[in-house]
């Protein structure tokens, strides 16, 4: 998995950045996800706690 | 005063109405949502598979967010409590106890907020920093296209520079899905729900207030 996105330059010499890389869409999109399912979880663990005292 | 004259008064009591949002930031919060969701599909939806003339809505929409956002820093500073959205003291001691007492901690309970509360704050200063970087690499990278108002200009940054534009532009907007996620989270949990409703409505309850607000650190208005 790469950060970053290249492209050669007509030039010659060393790759240019061009940008980050879409591959890392998807974990932006799961990292979203695992922050609603942690949120939820401890939400429904702390009003069960609380429903008991 | 009769047993039900009595029990109107009651009712009446708690069942006023908080001014939360003005119809003028309701309408910005709505326009903001409908240019942030415009933007990530028609940057997204070419990348993953779903192909169409994407760069004219894209460059429009972002030009218009632009100004939006500008507006909302003029009214943030000049007519809205500015520092009801900056983070305090209080924000940080509230929520220091309320991470104590999830891990099962005894200490003291964790006071009301103002407004808005410690996380709300801090989300919003998250979707500040990540608007304000897709805004100002936006604006930078419409010198590369050709508009009915100039002509491109790329030359006047090297390709170095220009890729580190889109690293940030590029960036900025993938954690932007992950942010936009756990707002549409936040506004559909039913223990959210007023503050939904009050982005419709412009109002809560004054029960909901008494019960999710600290009169001290919220002077807020009747409806």
């Amino acid at each position: 998995m790469q950060l970053f996105r290249y492209s050669t330059s007509i030039y010659g010499g060393s790759d240019v950045l061009i940008g980050a890389s879409w591959d890392l869409l998807k974990w932006f999109v799961v990292a979203g996800a695992v922050i609603i399912v942690l949120h939820a979880a401890v939400k429904a663990v702390t009003s069960r706690r609380a429903d008991r005292t | 005063m009769t047993v039900s004259q009595a029990n109107v008064s009651a009712v009446e009591a708690t069942s006023g109405r908080i001014r939360r949002h003005l119809l003028v930031d309701r309408v910005y919060h709505w326009l903001m949502a409908g240019c942030v969701v415009t933007l990530l599909a028609t940057a997204f939806l070419p990348i993953i598979g779903y192909k169409f003339e994407w760069l004219g809505l894209h460059w429009t929409t972002g030009v218009a967010l632009s100004a939006l956002v500008l507006i909302h820093i003029v009214r943030a500073v000049i007519w809205q409590d500015f520092w009801a959205m900056m983070i305090d003291g209080a924000d940080l001691r509230n929520g220091w106890r309320h991470l104590a007492r999830a891990l099962g901690g005894k200490g003291a309970a964790p006071g009301m907020p103002g407004k808005y509360n410690g996380l709300q704050k801090l989300y919003h200063a998250g979707i500040a920093v990540l608007v304000l970087s897709i805004v100002v690499t936006g604006l930078l990278m419409l010198l590369k296209i050709d508009t009915p108002l100039w002509r491109r200009n790329p030359y006047v940054l090297a390709d170095y520079q220009w890729g580190w534009i889109y690293v940030v532009h590029g960036f900025a907007s993938m954690a932007l899905i992950t942010m936009v996620m756990v707002h549409i989270y936040f506004a559909l949990r039913p223990d959210e729900w007023r503050l939904t409703r009050s982005m419709f409505r412009g109002w809560i309850t004054r029960r909901e207030f008494e019960e999710h607000h600290d009169k001290q650190r919220w002077a807020a208005d009747e409806y």
